[in-house]
């Protein structure tokens, strides 16, 4: 069986799980958009520096509603020892990383698709027509924030405190995600196009290219540590 | 299938959970393996199933490497934990559908059902594998590795949650595993029921295998060696 058909099958396993579920998106849902209401009543930014400030508070907001979705990724492989059964199968480790990572970019883009929006109302901003360029630049970072989350939330899935351990992991790691998609999405509200943006966009496409491929190879060592 | 075992080992920092442990099964064989708690018998479960790895030493599933090619000898082991390694949230056809397309053999349909017939679940394949009690978890289980058919099959402490009828089935279900040439090792404390099925029985001691003789009848060097292990009763 192909590594395609195996990511496939699981990935179809996770959404019907959660389908059932329904608490990591619901949890991330709920708490994107408490954090946007918190930022809106705890800044008063002035309209000239909105460019400046909107990026950042979004991804705050993204990779702590993130974090959330991260600390739940593998719960359902943890009840009933389902990651032993896993693992015991002639299932390709990377296919695993792959539908996990998948299943939270999925989850992840759900909540970007109501909270970017939401944050336009909120922060009363204008310029609603670079919302598409902004969001295949947040989709980017996402894209990069899940497959190293994937990794780690691997890594950490065995110890006592992983909920506590994940971002304590995660965070530094993530600093050059956060900065070429916070500096990108500047630029693109400063200026309105891509063009000035291009080197943070090469740095966020290595990073996905490099990260997605080193856990596709790794996941194996990961996973059985 | 044969299994053979090399010196395998496993420490935990400095404590030994199975040392210089040798054993040598043709296919056909059903082992009991035996030993009082801590003596090693999960940990070397585990060791077979590759869910850990060894501190030394090498398994060898006729004639391969276990490690060379890990993917296709791992798709012919099974380990048979009752009541585990099922999707709550999955019904128990689900279930039965998603890990015999992760094996790759989900080709006939009607084996499923037939399999959930054969383990009393026809009528309760739509409940969520979360709403089943323990032993009926442990008959969807069965049902499990009937389908997927390993040639190594492992189980750990079966007995526990299964009713009479339950045991009945699964004890059935091993006999057929060991008529297809395939290797079953059982680690029990139902000695008595181990050994009526067994064809070998190893005893384990403090992560030393003590004990390694094909099934004789009378077994005296088994009572013997046992012995120790046996309850000595209240007074």
């Amino acid at each position: 069986m192909t590594l395609l058909r195996q990511t496939y099958l699981l990935l179809c396993k996770d959404l019907r799980l959660e389908l059932r579920r329904r608490d990591s998106l619901l949890t991330m849902f709920f708490f994107g958009t408490l954090l946007l209401f918190v930022f809106h009543f705890s800044f008063d930014v002035a309209p000239d520096k909105m460019a400046e400030m909107a990026p950042a508070l979004l991804w705050l907001a993204f990779l702590f509603t993130g974090t959330l979705g991260l600390a739940q990724l593998f719960q359902a492989e943890r009840d009933n020892h389902c990651l032993d059964a896993l693992l015991l199968s002639p299932l390709d480790r990377g296919a695993l990383f792959l539908a996990k990572s998948g299943f939270n970019l999925l989850l992840m883009i759900l909540v970007e698709l109501v909270v970017m929006p939401l944050f336009w109302i909120l922060f009363n901003l204008s310029n609603w027509n670079l919302l598409p360029q902004l969001f295949l630049v947040t989709l980017m970072g996402t894209v990069g924030f899940c497959v190293l989350g994937t990794i780690m939330s691997a890594i950490t899935l065995r110890a006592r405190a992983r909920e506590l351990l994940l971002p304590l992991v995660l965070f530094p790691l993530m600093i050059p995600v956060l900065l070429a998609t916070i500096r990108c999405m500047e630029t693109v509200l400063r200026t309105g196009t891509f063009a000035d943006a291009a080197p943070w966009l090469r740095l966020l496409l290595g990073f996905d290219v490099i990260f997605l491929t080193l856990g596709v190879l790794i996941f194996d060592w990961v996973i059985e540590a | 299938m044969r299994l053979t075992v090399k010196k395998l080992a496993k420490s935990y920092g400095f404590l030994w959970a199975l040392r210089d442990f040798d054993l040598e099964l043709p296919p056909g064989s059903f082992v009991a393996l035996l030993g009082p708690n801590g003596a090693g018998k999960t940990t070397l479960l585990k060791l077979l199933a590759g869910l850990t790895m060894p501190s030394a030493g090498a398994i060898e599933l006729d004639g391969e490497n276990f490690a060379a090619n890990s993917s296709i000898t791992r798709g012919q082991i099974g380990l048979l934990a009752p009541a585990d390694h099922l999707y709550d949230q999955l019904t128990a056809r689900e279930n039965l559908r998603f890990f015999t397309a992760l094996y790759n053999k989900s080709g006939q349909a009607g084996m499923l059902e037939l399999a959930l017939e054969e383990v009393g679940l026809a009528g309760r394949a739509d409940e969520f594998a979360g709403n089943l009690s323990a032993g009926l978890k442990c008959r969807l289980s069965i049902a499990k590795w009937r389908l997927l058919d390993p040639g190594l099959l492992l189980l750990d402490e079966p007995y526990g949650v299964l009713d009479g009828s339950g045991i009945d089935l699964l004890e059935m279900f091993l006999r057929e595993q060991c008529d297809k040439g395939h290797i079953v090792m059982m680690a029990s404390h139902h000695v008595a029921r181990a050994l009526g099925l067994c064809s070998r029985a190893l005893i384990l001691h403090q992560g030393r295998l003590t004990f390694n003789e094909a099934k004789q009848t009378p077994w005296s060097s088994f009572d013997r060696a046992f012995g120790d292990f046996l309850p000595r009763g209240g007074s």
